[in-house]
């Protein structure tokens, strides 16, 4: 078993394959204080990749209700569940985590601590919307009425992960990351359909073609990512709340690349379930309306520090940041770098190239309640 | 790890100790080989017993294994060599669906005679043919494919971009916008070949690949809480690499068998662990 280096759980993981570095490393960021839970993205992932024969249950892209949400059913407290069985302790001790990440925990004669879903564990995408939990003493969603509660939208796609379970557990090495994006790919000519990746994957991100008798997950929308284009996602979400880019490793940080500022600058942008040892590729900004104690067992440690420096964004003490969240949705195209100039936030290409413009305060402006040309009261007086 | 390799000691152990006499007489028979694993034809060759232990040399692996010994015949007519194969399984398993999985028996043979062919799918340079059997193939040739309205009844559609309703699929698979969702032409002819054994190599764990030429014919028949499977090829067929085998030749084969109910596929199966002495009658 090779050793790598996870910068989520800052110290070395134990991985079937030695670490190979990508050119570039495909991430994700996404507010999940402005999910709406429209399924928009869900909409334009299965109308894109997933409308044939033997897909019908897939949504490689889900939004789904925490905490009492999930697809499968019960995906993360399986996750939980499994940890606790092998008596993996969660402990992180100065930012380092001390438990054994699901390829460490393994089972003998298993590559991945892994648990497979049931047929019946797909059916309901949508299970468990909008209820809610316990009340929090940090601020709520509904502050007023009736009660106090909590709860929050969480879109997934696929992490693309730097150490993916999937492609650890493949017997066939039917599975691999691309040097160029590190998009995590099924090759479907050499796939058997073992099911061994959808056992695998923490996240439950691969699925069974049960028609084709293949496998097959999230491309990362890697044709539209070969021309510089954002996943779709992305580009169609209404709420604005992701932003696709590449991520560096923590000692090559690029302070003005958008995801790197987001995750290693601000470090507002926190990975999912970082404890899998997998070092998953989209990042959450957390919601600021639920208890902490749930956002660390699911963002890591950093979700305390996350929530403050959002909170201090919304009282207009982050300005940089709060510019860049403005680059979110504003592009089809993928932006390498952004600079704030005055009020606005600039995205550029690869090359340098101006992609985009966005005024940080768009300007108002106010007309009279009534039209005295037509003698009409007008609705849009801003 | 450690109790892997004592696992896998031992059985080497065991194995070489019971089965190293064994020897599969291939028996000559004039006729043609009937595709019948319960045919009268068979009681002319003599039964072999071979014990199989759970896969342990790699992960994933079986180390509660469901199938323990397998009972072997084999038969041939100077062009065709045919193999029956007897197992006990409480359960027929001819899904390959979410979370089920297929029962499926294996014949390999390495492509040179050599019994120093590690018995682990072969390494490169010395490769093995592997014929695979699965129920679930031959479920879909003779009861019909398990397309969707099979595998879930209830299911409600409303349309797909790349055909038209009444939906037949495979053959509706057969257009390039259909085969962008499903992989491509291979898996399009991977899950229309006629017959439910399929001809694979290999050179080692991982690599097996399926042969572009499939030439092998099977029959399995459940009875009883027993398998019977035929499986049978010509031993040259054109165009093709052939093992070196033959009438009046000698050479080496091992088996697998996998029992779905006990989650098993890929190297998750029961397998004798020493080549078997194949000797082939006729001239």
């Amino acid at each position: 078993m090779a050793k790598v280096f996870n910068w989520q759980l800052n110290r070395e993981v134990e991985y079937p394959y030695e670490s190979h570095k990508v050119k570039k490393q495909f991430a994700v960021v996404m507010n999940l204080n402005k999910c709406i839970d429209c399924q928009t993205c869900t909409v334009a992932c299965k109308t894109t990749w997933t409308p044939g024969r033997g897909q019908e249950y897939m949504l490689w892209n889900n939004v789904e209700t925490k905490p009492h949400g999930f697809y499968p059913i019960g995906w993360d407290v399986h996750l939980m569940e499994k940890l606790e069985e092998q008596n993996v302790q969660q402990i992180w001790e100065n930012g380092q985590y001390k438990g054994k990440t699901i390829i460490e925990a393994a089972p003998e004669g298993e590559r991945v601590l892994g648990w497979m879903p049931d047929d019946l564990d797909w059916i309901n995408p949508n299970i468990g919307e909008d209820e809610t939990s316990e009340p929090v003493d940090i601020g709520t969603i509904i502050e007023h009425f009736p009660n106090p509660i909590w709860m929050f939208y969480l879109p997934r796609i696929c992490n693309h992960c730097s150490y993916p379970a999937c492609l650890a557990a493949c017997p066939r090495k039917a599975i691999y990351k691309r040097e160029e994006d590190g998009i995590v790919l099924i090759d479907a000519e050499r796939c058997e359909g073992y099911q061994e990746c959808v056992k695998a994957c923490p996240y439950k991100k691969s699925m069974f073609n049960q028609v084709v008798g293949i496998s097959q997950k999230c491309i990362g929308c890697f044709p539209k990512v070969e021309q510089g284009l954002q996943p779709q996602c992305v580009t169609t979400c209404i709420g604005r709340i992701r932003l696709m880019g590449f991520i560096n490793p923590p000692n090559e940080v690029v302070q003005d690349n958008p995801i790197d500022y987001l995750v290693h600058i601000k470090k507002v942008a926190l990975p999912l379930y970082p404890q899998t040892g997998l070092q998953p590729n989209v990042y959450y900004i957390p919601p600021i309306t639920v208890p902490l104690n749930y956002l660390r067992q699911m963002f890591g440690p950093g979700a305390d520090h996350a929530v403050e420096v959002y909170k201090r964004m919304r009282e207009g003490n982050e300005p940089e940041l709060q510019a860049l969240l403005h680059l979110f949705g504003s592009t089809q195209f993928i932006p390498h770098k952004f600079k704030v100039d005055g009020n606005y936030v600039i995205g550029y290409d690869e090359k340098g190239n101006e992609l985009v413009r966005v005024p940080i305060v768009e300007p108002v402006q106010f007309r009279p309640m009534h039209d005295e040309r037509y003698d009409v009261v007008r609705q849009d007086i801003t | 790890m450690k109790k892997l390799k004592i696992t896998f000691l031992s059985i080497l152990a065991v194995s070489s100790l019971s089965f190293a006499e064994d020897i599969i007489n291939s028996k000559f028979v004039k006729s043609d080989i009937p595709l019948d694993p319960l045919n009268s034809i068979w009681k002319q060759a003599k039964e072999v017993e071979i014990s199989l232990a759970g896969q342990a040399v790699t992960t994933p692996s079986d180390l509660k294994p469901s199938v323990e010994k397998i009972k072997v015949k084999s038969i041939n007519n100077g062009s065709e060599i045919a193999f029956l194969l007897i197992w006990d399984d409480k359960t027929k398993d001819v899904y390959r669906v979410n979370n089920k999985f297929s029962d499926a028996v294996a014949v390999q043979i390495p492509y040179h005679a050599d019994p120093s062919t590690p018995i682990t799918m072969g390494e490169p340079g010395k490769g093995v043919l592997i014929l695979h059997w699965q129920a679930f193939r031959q479920e879909n040739i003779e009861r019909g494919y398990a397309d969707l309205p099979k595998i879930e009844p209830n299911y409600a559609v409303d349309w797909y971009p790349h055909a038209q309703s009444p939906y037949n699929y495979p053959e509706d698979w057969h257009n390039q916008y259909a085969l962008n969702y499903i992989g491509g032409e291979k898996n399009y002819l991977k899950n229309t070949i006629s017959s439910p054994v399929r001809e694979i190599v290999a050179e080692g764990f991982g690599s097996t690949t399926w042969k572009s030429i499939q030439s092998a014919e099977g029959k399995g028949i459940y009875k009883d809480g027993k398998w019977y499977v035929e499986i049978k090829r010509r031993f040259f067929t054109g165009n093709t690499v052939n093992p070196e085998w033959g009438p009046g030749k000698v050479t080496y084969v091992t088996f697998a068998v996998w029992d779905g109910s006990n989650m098993e596929r890929d190297s998750r199966k029961s397998l004798g662990y020493t080549w078997i002495k194949l000797n082939i009658e006729g001239k």
